[in-house]
């Protein structure tokens, strides 16, 4: 950690806005999926994002990486990388540029690992559309290189000659994470990459995510709900909650001092081996982002919600030394 | 003591390649178990995925049938069942709530045909009723549910249905092929809390298919564990966990994270520490 | 239903221009019911008029007044073209999900069937048919012969779709719910082909009008039952262009080439409406 350039962050985010909006014959639909999110990410770290299914996190990271598909619309805000700093986000550059630092510079590991692998094509097809281009070198050579890397997710070299459909999910998710990293990238988005694996392989798979982001000095957006991981693998962390990001911080810091309510539930409702005391999921369900609760949408959740609450949005305060929260319980009078 | 269920040296093995280079794979190695009829209780199959948990599920649900060996349930071969009447008596419950029903259909409609079909409802209302019953069983109700597609609930709900139509075939087993792996933390306590009491008011088996280590240890009685289809250790979930024997056992519980497992990768300097098995949690 | 009418002609400029020509052409095959000479008869009128007042399209070197024969002609030629599209998709949806669905050797047996269609070459086989049938060979045979010909094609992408659909965990939902087979395909599996047989419906038709349309003026049709083939054939035989009667070309090729344009825009925004993916987005859902 040297220099200024070191330390300035690979990605910002500001006030990022992603709206799905759909019009349909005369029907106006608008998921607000992601509704004003900032923070950094710096060079040579893993940076977690935390929160529920249907929080916001696979549209937050589609957004930065500049998939944007109708009806998924960047609203507002920027997502500025330091390896493309002419543009305030992948989704605004032209296409030429976008393809040119795509899998070099930024690589996504998606959900569902069966959307990237082409149901028809053996997995060293889809090993040579993706990477072959990139690294170069021979056809023989290239299959010896993506034999060697997947024996680093602890796949058979006998998985490149088979079809997706032969894969149980957890190789899937694997090839998946051996396409993504193959290039080396600097940034690399990973969504819920080990959420189909068992715990032996993704402890190896963090292993391996961490290790080639310390080859690199790259840096790692990582996606997952499993609180577990995050304390394991990421140095920061982000919780969100409804399309917004409820608090951040440095992970440990997260884990010891939760200052959220939705943060400190994540933490202490999960069952450990050797407690068996009772524990009891949140009560309610997610809110519809499409009429999002007023003022803090965890308010309808919350069991220290406050009549402020119902009406205002708490505003994201840095708390604690780099550790910021939005709540008006910790800091009472904050409106955004 | 008569068996409900009971798994006889069960094995499968697919083919993989193509048409000249054919490789037979054993999923699933002379696996044996069973479940007692008068004894209710939850049985988690633990494993490494591509361990042939799934296929084991489809071959006790009869979508799959062994290479060799039998499962039986009531002593008598499934795959010789009527299949009607065996869906009568068991029932599956899939790992992704969002797959489960199909996206351009209304809910209900499960709910009702499972119990025109299996629960011996006759006529709209008796489904109706039925339906309520069992949507209660879960948290919900069919006030709540009726008309809806599958978009419109969340998740947790979603998988919360799937259980309830299980549940309306009145079956003896459930066979949940795992139910938790796409729901978050919380979600997936009220689900596994649910299942607990499915086992302790209803009577119910559950064939708890999961690699959550943490929810096995919470609400199971008995596990097994699996590596590449062959089961390495079994016995009680409790005394499994907190001091498994083989290796791969102990491997399995050493990887779990948790809150505690503050940092296990983040202070790696060298790629050896990170190869090693086991660095400390 | 109604309402998806509606809402399809508010919004959809494709939908409107495409129904506007359709409708001409039905308009106009729906006249063949009201005119004032039977179709098949001919030197009812003085022949090779240009058009005028009294004959709107002019009337042909054979005595026909070109409107009145072209309104018995395009009804005809539609009437033959729906008799294609629907033959033939009910036999590329049966065998399609049912290949698909099933798998195993069912699968296999249906579709070496089902590849031996797709490479019959289509001409040399309808001109045999036309050779062994002669006289016997009419408009219902031909349609019947042409859906056996058309649904090859088709039959193999409903498979491949039917194949996903297997695999996904509804399914296994459907047949634990007590569904039967047929149940399943109909009700669960049908939805997710239906945007397939709709557009292809449309394309289907454009392509069994436009064979047979090439079969007529070539002269391996039916030539008594009056089609826009037949038409375009008979203003050949008594060299119409060269006479200078180009209406008697002109106007059954113009009516043609509209009901190809309708029918491909009909075929466009309605593949739209009905895909699942847009189905769903409109209810509100869609991941
Ligand atoms: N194509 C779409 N059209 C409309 N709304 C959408 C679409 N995709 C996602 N959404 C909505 O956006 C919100 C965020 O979805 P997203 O997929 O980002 O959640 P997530 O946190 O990644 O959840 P999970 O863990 O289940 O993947 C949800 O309310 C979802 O219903
Ligand atoms: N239909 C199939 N064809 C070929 N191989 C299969 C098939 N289904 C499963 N397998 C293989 O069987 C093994 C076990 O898979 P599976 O039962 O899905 O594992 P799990 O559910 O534990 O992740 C894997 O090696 C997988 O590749
Ligand atoms: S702002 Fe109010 S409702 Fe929101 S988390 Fe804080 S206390 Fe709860
Ligand atoms: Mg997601
Ligand atoms: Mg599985």
């Amino acid at each position: 950690m040297s220099g200024a350039a070191e330390q300035a962050p690979v990605l910002q985010v500001r006030d990022l806005q992603a709206h799905f909006r759909t019009h349909y014959f005369g029907v106006n639909r608008e998921v607000r999926a992601v509704d004003g999110v900032s923070f950094d990410v710096n060079r040579n770290e893993i940076y977690g994002l935390a929160g529920e299914s249907s929080s916001g996190k696979t549209t937050l990271i589609k957004t930065i990486a500049g998939l944007l598909k109708p009806p998924l619309e960047m609203v507002g805000g920027s997502a500025r990388f330091s390896f493309l700093p002419d543009w305030d986000a992948v989704g605004r550059a032209p296409p030429e540029v976008v393809r040119a630092i795509r899998w070099r510079h930024l690589s996504y590991i998606m959900q569902g690992s069966m959307n990237v692998l082409n149901p028809l094509r053996r997995i060293k097809h889809s090993f040579r559309d993706f990477a072959w281009r990139h690294l170069g070198g021979s056809k023989a050579e290239f299959d010896l290189r993506a034999a060697a890397h997947l024996e680093r997710v602890k796949l058979d070299p006998s998985v490149l000659a088979a079809y997706p459909h032969e894969l149980s999910g957890g190789m899937r998710q694997r090839v998946t994470i051996a396409l993504a990293t193959i290039c080396k990238p600097e940034f690399i988005i990973a969504d819920e990459p080990t959420t189909a694996l068992d715990v032996v392989v993704q402890k190896d798979v963090l292993g391996m995510i961490r290790t080639i982001q310390q080859e690199m000095g790259s840096s790692v957006l990582f996606i997952t709900h499993d609180m577990g991981v995050h304390a394991a693998l990421t140095d920061r962390l982000g919780i969100m909650y409804a399309g917004r990001l409820v608090e951040d911080g440095e992970t440990p810091e997260i884990f010891a001092r939760p200052l959220h309510p939705y943060t400190r539930h994540l933490i202490g409702s999960l069952p450990r081996i050797g407690d068996t005391e009772q524990r009891e999921g949140l009560e309610g369900t997610p809110p519809n982002l499409a009429t999002p609760p007023p003022g803090c949408r965890f308010h309808p959740r919350c069991p220290l919600a406050m009549s402020v609450c119902t009406t205002t949005v708490p505003a994201m305060i840095e708390t604690l030394s780099g550790h910021r929260v939005a709540c008006h319980a910790v800091n009472p009078g904050m409106a955004a | 003591m008569s068996a409900l269920l009971d798994l006889d040296r069960v094995s499968k093995s697919f083919s993989r390649g193509g048409l000249f280079s054919t490789r037979r794979v054993a999923a699933v190695k002379e696996v044996s178990f069973a479940l007692e009829a008068d004894k209710p209780e939850i049985f988690t199959v633990i494993g490494e995925s591509g361990s042939g948990k799934s296929t084991l599920a489809r071959m006790i649900l009869g979508i799959h049938t062994p290479s060799s060996g039998q499962v039986r349930l009531g002593g008598r071969d499934v795959t010789t069942y009527d299949r009607r009447a065996f869906m009568a008596e068991v029932q599956p419950i899939f790992q992704n709530p969002f797959e489960a029903f199909n996206p351009l259909k209304q809910l209900d409609r499960y709910l009702f045909m499972t119990a025109e079909r299996f629960g011996g409802a006759s006529g709209k209302t008796a489904a109706e009723e039925q339906a309520d019953v069992a949507l209660r069983q879960v948290g919900l109700s069919l006030a709540e549910i009726r008309g809806r597609f599958p978009h419109e609930l969340s998740g947790g709900q979603l998988q919360r249905v799937a259980i309830a139509r299980a549940l309306v075939a009145k079956p003896r087993l459930i066979i949940a092929d795992e139910p938790v792996s796409m729901v978050d933390a919380s979600l997936r306590m009220s689900i596994v809390n649910l299942f607990g009491r499915l086992r302790d008011e209803l009577g119910l088996s559950i064939v708890y298919i999961t690699h959550d280590l943490a929810t096995a240890y919470y609400i199971s009685d008995r596990l097994i564990i699996m590596q590449k289809g062959v089961v390495v250790e079994q016995g009680p979930a409790r005394a499994v966990l907190s001091a498994p024997t083989h290796p791969y056992s102990r491997q399995l519980r050493d990887a779990v994270l948790t809150p505690d497992s503050a940092g296990a990768f983040r202070a790696i300097h060298s790629r050896q520490a990170v190869a090693t098995p086991g660095v400390s949690s | 239903m109604l309402a998806i009418l509606r809402d399809l002609i508010r919004y959809n400029l494709e939908f409107r221009i495409g129904l506007f020509l359709v409708s001409i052409v039905v308009v106009m095959a729906a006249l063949s019911v009201v005119s004032p000479y039977p179709a098949g008869d001919v030197y009812v009128v003085p022949p090779d008029l240009p058009p005028s007042t009294a004959h709107w399209l002019g009337t042909t070197s054979r005595g026909q007044d070109v409107f009145w024969q072209l309104t018995a002609a395009i009804r005809n030629t539609l009437f033959f073209g729906i008799m294609v599209a629907a033959l033939s998709r009910v036999i590329a949806l049966v065998v399609g999900l049912l290949a698909g669905y099933s798998g195993g050797w069912i699968d296999r047996v249906l579709m070496s069937i089902n590849d031996t269609f797709i490479i019959i070459p289509l001409f040399p086989i309808l001109i045999l048919f036309y050779f062994v049938l002669r006289d016997s060979m009419s408009t219902p045979l031909l349609a019947t012969i042409m859906a056996c010909l058309g649904w090859a094609y088709d039959a193999r992408l409903i498979r491949s779709v039917a194949l996903s659909l297997k695999t996904r965990e509804f399914t296994q939902t459907s047949i634990f719910s007590g569904m039967k087979t047929h149940e399943i395909l109909a009700r669960e599996h049908l939805p997710y082909v239906l945007p397939i047989v709709f557009s292809t419906t449309m394309n289907n038709m454009n392509w069994s009008i436009g064979i047979e349309v090439t079969l007529a003026v070539l002269g391996f049709t039916d030539i008594n039952t009056p089609t826009i083939g037949g038409m375009i054939y008979w203003a050949n035989q008594h060299t119409a262009l060269v006479a200078g009667i180009w209406w008697w070309i002109a106007f059954p090729i113009g009516l043609v080439v509209m009901t190809f344009v309708g029918l491909f825009l009909l075929a466009v925004s309605m593949n739209e409406y009905i895909d699942p993916r847009s189905r769903l987005a409109r209810m509100g859902g869609g991941r």
